[in-house]
């Protein structure tokens, strides 16, 4: 800011620079007058002038340069800076290049008007005149003066000064000086007594007065004074020379001067006639050409300045336009440009306010949006949203979960789609595109499938979205794996029934029992053999019954009861093992078991634990009908970041019904003719209460198992059952 | 400078026109030196063709005594200078020459007699001897040019660009042995 306001202002600059040009040209101008003084400083203006000529030359060539530049480069304002610097040089040029023209005209006419044949002959006439005048006078002087010698004829040295003396008066002469041949002097009268030397003859005029006898010439004694110089022969017996001046009349004298003036001064300026034309033209030319030259960069200077802010705007939208809107734009001067450089001040500063908000709200959009996502993500429910076309847009990570398929890996693509490459999903999948072209409302579905952890069930609430105007843009799907949720109620229910039979039923079971056998006891005696027998079968039969409802009611509250009475780190592995060996013995059956290596913990009651062992190996023993193979692991997984011990356990027996696949874990559902049904339902809640997981594997079968022998029933036998469950294990050491 | 002063000077016969220094020398008169000098004036047709027109021409004979120094450039101990206006009267048909320091006229009849009168200096006191010393080289320099900012107005710039009017001679310069 500081070099800013030490600058001068450009009006100032701008009137110094004219006030020393005009300086310049006038000293130059001035120059031109002879009598001036500065006429000796002529050339150094004249150069001056020109070199001043060249540097404005330059100014108006840099700045022509630098215009052609940017407009080559199209800078902004640069082609209305063109467009005006041509219309004011063409304005400025045309009326200057006319008048220069004219006045070139003028110029050579009115310094060739000076001169014409007329006034030349007049002025070489008035000279000749002058010199007739004066050689008239000389020859009247050369008379007089040869009378006068005759007076001096033969006189004697003294008789001659006296003589000359007295015709020196006579004669009106100034100065009389008679010679002796060889140029000595015999005797000299002067009209100032005080000259004691004579005027001598030189060499020259001694030759002429020897050829001619006699010498008559104008002389100037001084630079304005002229005599009339006469030098005759004295014919005496020793020829002698008598030297006369005379005086040329003042007025005389005056008018030869006048006239010899104007002649030579005439005949100066015919001489310079064409330096003359050509010192004007050039003056001329220079005055010119730095007036236009100052002129040209003073426009320049002033359309700069008058286009700055014009620039500044240009610039200013530009960066507007692609989106840059902290501009403001100096305001140089408050006139109309000033104004419009204002209101787009203004303006962009409003447009930044706008862009700002909006840019916060986008932000705030974007947040919620992300807070909405988290949320999302973060449902234990699954979510997938649709476009109009039923193609997926949006799924978080609980569908992955459900699901086990990255959904959100198949956005555009249509559930159908996923089907062919997830053929195990086809039917929730494709329930839930059924129902998502079917449905106008929300609707609520539950769809039962069998997935890789074993049958799952899925509660489907989708919900048809709407645009503000009415039309359809798509849907959300909604979906909680309810398998858990209503295991836990069937459990609750089996609970609440066992307790109840515990109750309703155990309770009369002994009065039942006691009162047969009292019936038995009090009437054994009375009755006869026969009756007595029956009885006896009878009241036995009452008593097993109610033995066999009691182990029944006993089982129930067993299944009923908690299973997780103590909690230890049981090595699943030894435990597994330890188990085994107790049917290591029985002959027929090939038991293979197989773990992983290290100690596989697990938190959990070892008698529950070991009793889901011997309730599966029982299972698998009886299926296989205690001949063929067995084939257990235990094995470290690690399931949706978490670490699990898997146990599989296999036979190759006939394997389970895909009717009874979806309840065989519930009580009382067995296939075989003997048992509760209670031996499966009670492994799942134990191991459902360690916090793990027990489905039937339909995906791998046994070797053996693999050679389906189709028996003529249509029946598959030897399809072999697989176990799997999962239990949480607790850190390794 | 130097290159300049130690310049020849140029011979006259290669040349239709222009001055020269024939021969010049200082010798001891007293205790001055004082300068001989011969000049050569051969005008060129159009300085003569203005100076039959009555224009006047001024020419200045320049002497100058330099003291020589290795290092630096030449330093000047004295300059002086005689300035000869010639100029044509009509009315007598004569060359008047004037002798601008001494302010003496002397009319001729023909120019080449003025010129004559000009072209030779006698005994044209310089500088004192005592100004010098035993143990310095001294130069001396002479030089006549044609005083063209004494021209008339509009002859000026024509003189300063047409070769006609460069009359001037180049520094005709001598070792002083003092």
């Amino acid at each position: 800011m500081v070099p800013e306001k030490l600058k001068p202002p450009l009006g100032v600059s701008i009137f110094i620079l004219f006030a020393l040009i005009l300086l310049s040209l006038q000293l130059m101008s001035s120059a031109t007058q002879e009598s001036s003084e500065l006429s000796a400083m002529y050339s150094w203006l004249l150069l001056i002038n020109a070199l001043g000529s060249v540097v404005l030359l330059g100014l108006v060539g840099a700045n022509i340069y630098a215009l052609a530049r940017n407009a080559k480069r199209r800078e902004a304002g640069s082609r209305l800076t063109v467009r005006m610097v041509s219309l004011f040089v063409v304005l400025a040029l045309a009326p200057a290049a006319i008048v220069f023209y004219f006045s070139m005209q003028f110029l050579h006419q009115g310094i060739d008007s000076w001169f014409n044949v007329e006034i030349d002959r007049a002025m070489e006439d008035a000279l000749e005149l002058s010199q007739a005048s004066l050689d008239q006078r000389m020859r009247w002087h050369l008379r007089q003066t040869q009378q006068l010698t005759e007076k001096l004829l033969d006189v004697s040295t003294t008789v001659a000064t006296l003589e000359l003396e007295n015709l020196r008066e006579v004669s009106g002469a100034s100065e009389m000086t008679l010679f002796s041949r060889q140029g000595r002097i015999i005797a000299s009268s002067s009209i100032n007594p005080g000259d004691i030397l004579p005027s001598l003859p030189d060499e020259h005029i001694w030759m002429k007065l020897r050829q001619n006898g006699e010498y008559v010439a104008l002389a100037p004694v001084t630079e304005d004074e002229l005599m009339i110089q006469v030098i005759v022969t004295v014919k005496a017996n020793e020829p002698q020379y008598l030297q006369v001046l005379y005086p040329v009349p003042v007025r005389i004298a005056d008018l030869a001067d006048s006239v010899e003036f104007a002649f030579v001064r005439y005949q100066e300026m015919n001489f310079l006639r064409n330096s003359l034309k050509l010192s004007f033209s050039l003056a001329l030319s220079l005055v010119l050409l730095m007036s236009l030259l100052a002129a040209i960069w003073i426009a320049f200077v002033s359309i700069r300045n008058i286009i700055a802010p014009v620039k500044e705007l240009v610039k200013g939208t530009q960066a507007v336009a692609s989106g840059h809107y902290d501009q403001f734009v100096p305001v140089m001067a408050q006139d109309d440009l000033g104004f419009l450089v204002e209101s787009f001040n203004e303006m962009t500063q409003r447009i930044a306010r706008a862009h700002d908000e909006t840019r916060l709200a986008s932000v705030e959009v974007e947040n919620q949006r992300a807070y909405l996502e988290t949320i999302l993500a973060n449902l234990t429910a699954g979510v997938i949203s649709f476009d109009t076309n039923y193609k997926i847009r949006t799924a978080n990570q609980a569908a992955y979960r459900i699901f086990h398929i990255h959904v959100n890996h198949f956005v555009g693509r249509n559930l159908l789609e996923l089907v062919e490459d997830y053929s195990e999903l086809a039917e929730p999948l494709k329930s839930i595109q059924r129902l998502l072209e079917q449905a106008d409302d929300i609707w609520q579905q539950r769809i039962a499938f069998l997935g890789s952890n074993g049958r799952q069930e899925l509660l489907c609430r989708g919900t048809p979205l709407f645009s503000q105007e009415g039309r359809r843009v798509g849907a959300v799907v909604v979906f909680d794996d309810v398998t858990d949720l209503i295991q836990a109620q069937k459990n609750a229910a089996w609970s609440e029934v066992a307790r109840r039979l515990a109750h309703e039923i155990k309770n009369p079971l002994t009065p039942i029992q006691l009162s047969a056998e009292r019936l038995q006891h009090k009437l054994s005696g009375k009755l006869e053999a026969s009756d007595a027998e029956m009885l006896q079968r009878s009241t036995r039969t009452i008593v097993q019954q109610v033995e066999a409802m009691k182990e029944m009611v006993d089982d129930f509250s067993e299944y009923a009861k908690p299973s997780k009475k103590q909690t230890f780190s049981i090595d699943l592995s030894s435990l597994v093992q330890e188990v085994l060996a107790l049917y290591l013995a029985k002959s027929g059956v090939k038991f293979k078991f197989e773990h992983g290596a290290g100690r596989l913990l697990v938190k959990g009651d070892p008698v529950s634990l070991r009793q889901v062992l011997h309730n599966l190996i029982k299972n698998a023993l009886e299926a296989i009908d205690n001949e063929g193979l067995v084939e257990i692991s235990v094995h470290r997984v690690q399931k949706n970041n978490a670490d699990f011990v898997e146990i599989t356990l296999y036979d190759d027996g006939p394997g389970i019904k895909d009717e009874h696949l979806e309840k065989i874990f519930e009580p009382y559902v067995t296939t075989k003719a003997k048992g509760t049904g209670l031996g499966l339902a009670i492994v799942k809640k134990i191991i459902e209460e360690h916090g793990g997981a027990i489905w039937v594997d339909t995906t791998r079968r046994l070797p053996g198992a693999i050679e389906v022998s189709q028996s003529e029933g249509g029946r598959a036998d030897k399809v072999g059952a697989g176990f799997i469950i999962q239990l949480p294990a607790c850190n390794f050491d | 400078m130097l290159c300049c002063l130690f310049a020849l000077p140029k011979t006259v016969v290669a040349d239709e026109f222009g001055f020269a220094v024939k021969n010049a020398e200082m010798t001891l008169q007293g205790d001055h030196y004082v300068l001989n000098a011969e000049f050569d004036f051969a005008l060129s047709m159009r300085a003569r063709e203005a100076l039959q027109n009555g224009i006047p021409l001024y020419w200045v004979m320049q002497v100058k005594v330099l003291q020589h120094r290795d290092l630096l450039w030449n330093k000047s101990l004295v300059e002086r200078s005689i300035r000869y206006k010639i100029q044509y009267h009509a009315l007598l048909n004569m060359y008047r020459v004037r002798n601008e320091l001494t302010e003496q006229v002397t009319n001729f009849s023909t120019l080449t007699s003025a010129l004559d009168e000009i072209s030779s200096l006698h005994n044209f006191t310089v500088i004192a001897q005592s100004e010098l010393d035993q143990t310095n080289r001294y130069l001396a320099a002479v030089q006549v040019k044609l005083d063209r900012d004494a021209l008339p107005l509009p002859l000026r710039p024509i003189a300063f660009v047409n070769p006609q009017w460069y009359l001037s001679s180049p520094w005709f310069v001598w070792s002083l042995k003092n």
